[in-house]
Parts: C-alpha cells; sequence; structure tokens
C-alpha cells in the first residue's frame, strides 16, 4: 500500500517536474511569437511577467542567468521601439549581471553540468554576446548624442576585447568590425582623432566598412597616427573637404535585421547520439553508452542544438529625402553564432552523453535496491529514477536570443538642414525629421528584430 | 491508514525500513521546501539611519558613498592649504572675493558614473560656499552658458574652452576635474582602478593654480 502511494507520489511529482522543467528557449518562445508577429510591445510584457516585475522600466529583483538573459533581449526590443534611454539601463544593467556570472562560473557549474542537468550552472555568455552588449548600447549613445556615455561603453568594449584576445586568444571577432565603427565614430565626434583613428583601424580590418574611407582620410590630417592599413586608406587618395567647410553634416545610419538562430532542445534515443557522435567520446564512454543502448532501456540523450535564424534574405532599405543610401553588411551576427557553437558542440554532446551514463547508473542503484525481494518493483524503480533524471535534464538552450542576424550601415554627407529619413527592414519601419547641422553627425538605427 | 504510522505490527523490519525511508523522504523534501520558501521571500527595505552598516559593502565596480566621501576628504583637505587657498582668503579680507564657477568633472572611465561625479560636484560646491571665501557661479547659469559657447547639438563641458566660458559668466577661476580608470578583467576577476584628479584654473590664462588627485580601486574576485 505504501509503496503504492509513494509511486503515486513519484509520478505526481514526475508530472510537476516535467511542467516545471521547460527550457529557456521554451520558455521564450511566446517572446520570439509576439516579435514575429510584430508586437514588441507584447513581448516586452510577456519578459516583465517571466521578471515578474510591474514595468518595463523595473528591473528584477535578482538578477540571476534567466533573469540577466531577459533583460538583454528586453534591452534589445526596447532599442527596436526606439526606447533607448529603457535600452541602455537594460543593457547596462545585463552586461553587468552578466559579467558577475561570468567571473562567478566556477567547477562547481561544471559539474553540475556534466552530472545532472545542462542548465545547471550559471549562464556563461559568448565573446560575441559580451562584445555586442557594449557595441548596441553605444547605438543606444549616439541615438541620444550622449558622446560622454558612448565613450564609456566604447571603453567597456575596448576592456572585454583586451580579455577576450588576451585570455580567450581570439582577436578577429567580426563583432569588434562594427564596434570599432561605432566607436571610432563616437571619438571622432569628441574630436579625439588618435583614438577615434585606432578604432576605425580595428574596423578596417574586417571587410567592407567602405564607407569609412573617405572620413579616414580626412581625420588622417588631424592625426599623427598611422598603421600599415591607416596607410594604405591614406594613399588611396587625397581627403574629402570637411563638411562644415562645404555647409555640410553628416548621417550614419545602423540597421540590424533578422533573428539569430536561438537554441532548440534536443532528445533523441543513444543509439543515435552514438552513431552521429562517436567521434567526440572518449572510448570509455562510448563502450559504457554501447552497453546502455544495447540494453534498450529509457536511455535519451538530452542536449540543446541550434534552430534557424530569421530574416537571411531579407535587404533592409534606407532613403534620405526620398533618395535611396546604400548600406553595407558591418557584421553577420549569425555566422558569429554558428562558429561559436562548433567550438563548444562535442563538449556539450559529451556532457549529454556523461549525464546520460550517470542516470543509468543511479537507475540501476535504486533498481538494485529496491528490488532486492521484487524484481518488478526494482525494474520500475530503476525506469521511475532514469525517467525523472531525464525530465529534470534541462538541456541549455539559454542564449541572447533577440540580437539581430546582421547589422548594416551606411554613412552619407547631407546638406545642413532639416531631412526626412526612412528605414525598412522585415516590414518593420522607422520614418523620421533630422535636423543635421553643420559638420555635425547624426546617428540613425533601426533593429528589426523579426 | 496515516504515512505517519512508522511501524505497524504486521511488516517486515524491511518494509519498515523502507517506510522510514519514505518518511525521511518526505521529510528531508519538505524541509527544503521549507527552505525554499525561506530563501523565496523576506526582503525588506532598510533605513541607513538604523543599520549603518549597510553602507560599508562594496556592490559593484562603480563609486559609492564611501568612495566619494574618501576622495573628498583627500581633495578639499589638501585644497584647504593650497596657495592658491589663501591667495582668495587675503582678497576676501580686502572685500574682493574672487568669483569661481566649478565645471563638471570629466569622466574618462569605462563606468558610468557620472551622477556620483555630480554628487562630488555638489559636495565640493557646497564646502566652497560655505568656506565663505569666494562667490560661487549657480549651476544652472553655467549650463545656459555651456549651450552658448558648444551649441545646441552637443552642449557638454569642454575644457578646451574655459577662457570662453570664463569671459561669458565673468569668473576668475574654474574648479574642475577629471577621472580616469585602469580597468583589468581575467578568467575570474576584474579589477578598477580610478584616477581622481581636481584642479583650479585661472581663466584668463587657462594656468593651472591647483592640482591634485586621490585613488580608489574597486574590485570583483
Amino acid at each position: 500500500m505504501i509503496d503504492t502511494r509513494a509511486l503515486s507520489l513519484a509520478a505526481v511529482v514526475t508530472g510537476l517536474l516535467v511542467e516545471g522543467c521547460a527550457t529557456h528557449s521554451e520558455i521564450t518562445l511566446p517572446v520570439r511569437d509576439a516579435l514575429d508577429a510584430g508586437n514588441p510591445h507584447a513581448a516586452i510584457a510577456l519578459l516583465d511577467e517571466q521578471m515578474d516585475v510591474k514595468a518595463p522600466t523595473d528591473l528584477p529583483a535578482e538578477m540571476d542567468s534567466e533573469n540577466s538573459l531577459f533583460v538583454l533581449d528586453r534591452g534589445s526590443i526596447q532599442q527596436s521601439i526606439a526606447q533607448f534611454k529603457d535600452s541602455k539601463r537594460d543593457l547596462e544593467a545585463a552586461d553587468k549581471a552578466i559579467d558577475m556570472l561570468d567571473l562567478a562560473h566556477d567547477a562547481k557549474d561544471d559539474i553540475g553540468s556534466y552530472i545532472f542537468s545542462g542548465s545547471a550552472g550559471k549562464y556563461q555568455a559568448p565573446p560575441y554576446e559580451k562584445l555586442l552588449v557594449n557595441t548596441l548600447d553605444m547605438v543606444n549613445y549616439l541615438e541620444l548624442q550622449d558622446l560622454n556615455g558612448a565613450r564609456v561603453e566604447a571603453r567597456r568594449l575596448a576592456v572585454m576585447q583586451k580579455y577576450i584576445s588576451d585570455d580567450l586568444k581570439e582577436s578577429d571577432n567580426p563583432v569588434l568590425g562594427l564596434g570599432g565603427f561605432l566607436a571610432g565614430l563616437t571619438f571622432e565626434e569628441s574630436e579625439q582623432p588618435d583614438e577615434a583613428l585606432r578604432w576605425y583601424d580595428q574596423a578596417l580590418q574586417f571587410a567592407g566598412f567602405h564607407a569609412l574611407r573617405d572620413p579616414v582620410r580626412l581625420l588622417l590630417t588631424k592625426s599623427q597616427y598611422r598603421s600599415p592599413r591607416l596607410k594604405d586608406v591614406e594613399a588611396g587618395g587625397p581627403p574629402p573637404a570637411a563638411p562644415e567647410d562645404q555647409g555640410q553634416g553628416e548621417i550614419v545610419f545602423v540597421v540590424g535585421y533578422g533573428r539569430v538562430p536561438h537554441k532548440i532542445p534536443h532528445r533523441i534515443p543513444i543509439g543515435l547520439a552514438l552513431t552521429w557522435f562517436s567521434g567526440a567520446l572518449a572510448p570509455n564512454d562510448v563502450a559504457a553508452a554501447n552497453r546502455i543502448a544495447a540494453q534498450g532501456l529509457v536511455t535519451w540523450v538530452n542536449y540543446p542544438t541550434l534552430g534557424p535564424e530569421q530574416g537571411k534574405y531579407a535587404i533592409p532599405a534606407a532613403t534620405i529625402d526620398g533618395q535611396y543610401v546604400q548600406l553595407e553588411e558591418a557584421v553577420n551576427v549569425t555566422d558569429q553564432v554558428r562558429g561559436e557553437w562548433k567550438k563548444i558542440e562535442g563538449k556539450i554532446i559529451v556532457s549529454a552523453i556523461t549525464r546520460m551514463i550517470a542516470r543509468f547508473a543511479a537507475g540501476s542503484i535504486v533498481g538494485a535496491v529496491a528490488g532486492q525481494k521484487n524484481g518488478i518493483i526494482g525494474l520500475l524503480a530503476n525506469l521511475g529514477t532514469q525517467a525523472t533524471l531525464t525530465v529534470l535534464d534541462k538541456p541549455d538552450t539559454r542564449s541572447w536570443e533577440t540580437l539581430p542576424a546582421r547589422v548594416a550601415i551606411a554613412r552619407v554627407r547631407v546638406a545642413a538642414g532639416s531631412h526626412t529619413v526612412h528605414l525598412d527592414a522585415r516590414g518593420v519601419r522607422r520614418d523620421l525629421t533630422l535636423q543635421v547641422d553643420k559638420g555635425g553627425c547624426s546617428v540613425v538605427s533601426l533593429m528589426a528584430l523579426r | 491508514m496515516s504515512f505517519y504510522n512508522l511501524a505497524p505490527s504486521n511488516v517486515t523490519p524491511r518494509q519498515t525500513m523502507t517506510r522510514r525511508t519514505s518518511f525521511a523522504a518526505l521529510l528531508g523534501t519538505a524541509a527544503i521546501a521549507a527552505l525554499a520558501c525561506s530563501a523565496c521571500g523576506g526582503k525588506e527595505y532598510v533605513r541607513g539611519a538604523n543599520d549603518p552598516s549597510i553602507d560599508q559593502p562594496a556592490m559593484s565596480t562603480g563609486l559609492d558613498k564611501d568612495d566619494i566621501e574618501r576622495t573628498l576628504q583627500t581633495l578639499l583637505n589638501q585644497m584647504r592649504e593650497a596657495p592658491i587657498m589663501d591667495e582668495w582668503r587675503v582678497k576676501a579680507g580686502q572685500g574682493s572675493r574672487q568669483t569661481v564657477a566649478i565645471a563638471p568633472f570629466q569622466n574618462e572611465t569605462d563606468e558610468h558614473v557620472d551622477s556620483q561625479l555630480d554628487a562630488m560636484l555638489s559636495e565640493t560646491e557646497t564646502w566652497l560656499v560655505n568656506s565663505n571665501i569666494t562667490r560661487v557661479v549657480d549651476q544652472s547659469r553655467q549650463a545656459d552658458m555651456i549651450r552658448q559657447v558648444e551649441g545646441a547639438q552637443h552642449p557638454v563641458f569642454d575644457p578646451r574652452h574655459i577662457p570662453q566660458y570664463g569671459k561669458q559668466l565673468g569668473v576668475q577661476f574654474y574648479i574642475t576635474g577629471k577621472i580616469g580608470a585602469s580597468d583589468e578583467r581575467t578568467e575570474d576577476a576584474r579589477r578598477v582602478q580610478y584616477f581622481v584628479f581636481m584642479q583650479v584654473i585661472d581663466t584668463s590664462t587657462s594656468e593651472i593654480r591647483w592640482q591634485q588627485k586621490a585613488y580608489v580601486t574597486k574590485a570583483v574576485r
């Protein structure tokens, strides 16, 4: 009788666990749906609900892994609806929290992800996310014409860039192209030509950024700083006349469109996992996994994989006073997501199979203890333990899901005065009238996250 | 029948063990649930006057009240004894107090500490007004003047234009400063070393008449 009750209780608990064990990307599905439906305000409301905050201006009481990602997502969406002050507050809060989680990550988190669940450890942001927090926040400050704040973000980007280059040995992340372009613009507008040229030099190492060549040639006349790349640009032609001498100002466009692939949970039988990933496993693990597969019991491998990106074939458009402006791709963020995923995929599969072996071992022990008198009870206990642990094993689908898949830029000179600007990408539009001062510069962005 | 009937007479020792294990597991679950509940709730607002210890811990790598107080203590104590203050005291004694404006500190760090720098500015202004040896120009007048000099698109204080500000406002001296930082990040730590500089500038010559520095270090480790 008591065993029946215990089993019933276990079934109820398991049921509750199944309900409570949605992965991050399953929880955020309604947010992505709202964005796809062109309703960013609903997406923000859903994130607020997840964080248990009353208003989009509130931050959650605790910035743990999940909430930090929700705040990052909300920051991106706020930027997409031109709420730049709200966006910068969110991105800055998340920036600190993500950094803190990264610093606090330790062996316990790794052990948890190998034994218990892929989502057990603290969230560790990949390099492109760390770099994009400051890069996108710079867009907020430039939109608000707050050069002081933009310079702070540029310096934060430099610190993170140095860490990623020195400690993670990754010095050629293309996100730095966009970051360099925006940071260079920030220091150019702050009348700090040396610092601006250092950043532009960095941007020029990546493809594109043709829009930079004339401004760089002009800037080189105000500075002694040179590098081989800058010398090449200098040799490519004479510097243009300064915009203020010709009664002109400049408009800089930053257009993000689409959405990076998010992670999705995958559950496959061990036999299939061995067929696909045996090359990534140690021989001992392959042997153990093969023994388990041969028994044909409840042996599932839970692991995350990448879903599709949004907006791969989109073509963004920008016009000034009805005239089209040529945009050029500054960074393909999707490529970064896929590249980073390829680097860690093997480790994630191995940890998933290790967890599966641990589950099997735990089930076997429980089954052996429970089945000393009755073999059927032992088998049920074994299966029940494995099934419960399988359900508890949440594939780590955490990521910054609302990043634009691609970002395009343009920088054009216009006569000083009033101009109507129109931006359009994936059905998301932004129209505004800009007052451009002589020698001034205005940054206009659009983030079409669908 | 109750789950808590631990050892009824009709069960074998093995069964009793099983029941005890189940009961212990339930108790354990209840204890964990209780702990979880206690961890979930219990946030409360605290008044610093009632609990001064809440000002003690560093909450971030930014600047807090404690950092501001220590920094200003260093800087203003040294300014009190500086020759420029003696000069102002002499002028005040002769009935011609000098007019001084306090300009925003330049944030050259990688932290958004502008509101803290504004607090430092206001503290300095209060200290100077209460010293009663100079006239101090109201900051709101300065904002209008900066807009006139720098234009509406970027109405931000630029120390290179101090002589122009001085002329517009009719001030003899500017107290200003800047804060820089060295920020380093490793795999398991982040350290920000702040360098705070305060200076008195003669607006007619742009000469730095007094300058002093203070250091603050914050870290996550």
